[in-house]
């Protein structure tokens, strides 16, 4: 009885499906999270009778064929490279990235790191780091006598200080953009390592190479459309029910064969 | 075993492979390009010696729905989904297939690939390739892809020579025997994947008719059982 396996793949197919979905609703309001989506494959075909066989009776060449399915698997959750919407903050060090570059940041590893959330901060060398305490690459540091800081779009920093009238340049923020950046591998905390898929970085400065530019005192939301999410949800609950539909009339033929005597 | 007998093990085997056809439709109801399926019963009819001839059924043949499944908006630059008539061409190490499903995306060598990691080709056979680094990628109703309004190449849009004799494989990948030529009819959309073809209601009540017939066929075999029985418990009185 295959049908009960088919449908069992469809169930855990679906099942992938909701899990994804609820993971993109509770990233509703992550700074930078893109959606992903759960997308699926048919399994192989048994042949149980080649198209194009030659009855032998009568000649006669079959036009189509048996063939028969043994359901789904997942082919990929790739992520919705999308731009989310930039909401103003006001924050000087708020920088939201307009375009499809990430900032580059290093990890208390050693390990380069990217990532889109641009809500950074200022530890207590006044190091410029990310929300959870890794320094962006480069490092750029804001004296502590500093008065303001501005972020023009191409990711250059500066600084006014109270006993000068003309700003002092910090530093310059890098874009890296990848050939796939749906290849990237996600590590949790708003952070992707590169991978084979993804292909080498390309760091440049902001605005070169169709990277896009930064934007002082605005955070990228969260790419996750609500409404999308509910339709699919409602969509992958019912696929689930129906598949446990075949498995309980599958049970019943099997229950039918074996009342017979 | 008498001819009634294996009439109806003819209709049940047949039965079972339908359901096991709508158990897959069911469970690629959410793969997209995916194209539903239905079996053909056809008759099969055996001469016997010396009496009249024994029809049975036969479930022997398949045929493929290629009804147009509903487009969803997905936003990503390389979804692409068919309005009409045509596949796009993907080449696999076994030789090029047919595929309907568009979820695409570039690869670290910038080849545009399959979420399988095959190569998507254009008409001619080539690779389509996407420049790293490209911002905005367009893509027109005939398949031209375009950056920043420069044209790099082009999806394939073909259909296969045959549409009956297509050989299903896995990955949503249809295997072309007699060849393919250019698709005129179908027009490529960005942004948007098309789902599959799949009716569920249908399917549903289908399966519950395919349910029933085999139940039925169940107690026939019971019932003719049963008359065997009573027919040599009588002689033998």
């Amino acid at each position: 009885m295959r049908a009960l396996k088919i449908a069992a793949t469809g169930m855990s197919a679906q099942q992938m499906r909701v899990e994804t979905i609820s993971n993109n609703l509770s990233n509703m309001s992550t700074t930078g999270y893109n959606a992903r989506r759960a997308e699926f494959a048919d399994l192989h075909y048994q042949q149980m009778s080649r198209p194009g066989t030659v009855n032998a009776t009568d000649g006669t060449v079959l036009p189509t064929g048996v063939q028969l399915g043994l359901g789904v698997r997942p082919s990929a959750v790739s992520v919705q490279l999308q731009q989310g919407s930039l909401s103003a903050t006001g924050g000087d060090l708020d920088l939201a990235i307009e375009g499809t570059g990430f900032l580059e940041v290093t990890l208390p590893s050693g390990q380069t790191a990217y990532t889109r959330d641009g809500g950074l901060k200022r530890d207590a060398e006044g190091l410029i780091v990310t929300s959870d305490g890794y320094p962006v690459e480069p490092e750029i540091v804001i004296p502590d006598d500093a008065r303001s800081i501005s972020i023009n779009t191409s990711g250059e920093v500066f600084a006014y200080f109270s006993d000068a009238t003309d700003a002092e340049l910090l530093g310059q923020f890098n874009l890296a953009g990848f050939t796939n950046a749906k290849g990237l591998e996600a590590l949790g905390g708003n952070l992707f390592a590169e991978t084979e898929a993804s292909g080498a970085a390309i760091v440049s400065t902001p605005g070169e190479d169709g990277l896009g530019t930064v934007r002082q005192g605005y955070l990228e939301s969260s790419s996750v459309d609500a409404v999308r999410e509910i339709t699919e949800l409602i969509e992958a609950q019912r696929g689930y029910e129906m598949n446990a539909k075949v498995i309980s009339a599958a049970d019943q033929m099997m229950g039918a064969t074996t009342q017979i005597r | 075993m008498e001819n009634s007998g294996y009439t109806t093990i003819t209709r049940q085997s047949g039965l079972m492979k339908e359901m096991r056809v709508v158990a897959n439709n069911i469970a690629n109801a959410a793969t997209s390009g995916f194209r539903q399926e239905g079996v053909i019963f056809s008759e099969y009819v055996k001469s016997v010696d010396g009496a009249s001839s024994l029809s049975m059924g036969q479930a022997d043949a398949r045929q493929t729905s290629f009804a147009q499944g509903a487009l969803t908006q997905t936003g990503g630059q390389f979804d692409f989904a068919i309005e009409g008539d045509g596949f796009f061409l993907v080449e696999t190490p076994l030789g090029e297939r047919l595929t309907r499903a568009g979820a695409f995306s570039p690869n670290a060598d910038g080849d545009l690939v399959t979420p399988d990691g095959y190569r998507v080709l254009d008409a001619g056979g080539a690779p389509v390739f996407i420049p790293p680094g490209a911002a905005d990628i367009a893509v027109s109703a005939d398949g031209t892809i375009s950056t920043n309004g420069d044209p790099v190449g082009q999806l394939g849009l073909v259909q296969p020579r045959n549409p009956q004799g297509l050989v299903r494989e896995d990955g949503v990948m249809f295997r072309a025997d007699e060849g393919y030529e250019a698709a005129e009819q179908g027009r490529i959309l960005q942004s948007f994947v098309e789902n599959s073809n799949v009716n569920p209601i249908l399917q549903l009540t289908r399966m519950i008719e395919v349910q029933r017939a085999y139940e039925l066929g169940a107690s026939f075999v019971e019932a003719e059982d049963e008359r065997v029985r009573q027919a040599m418990r009588t002689m033998s009185q």
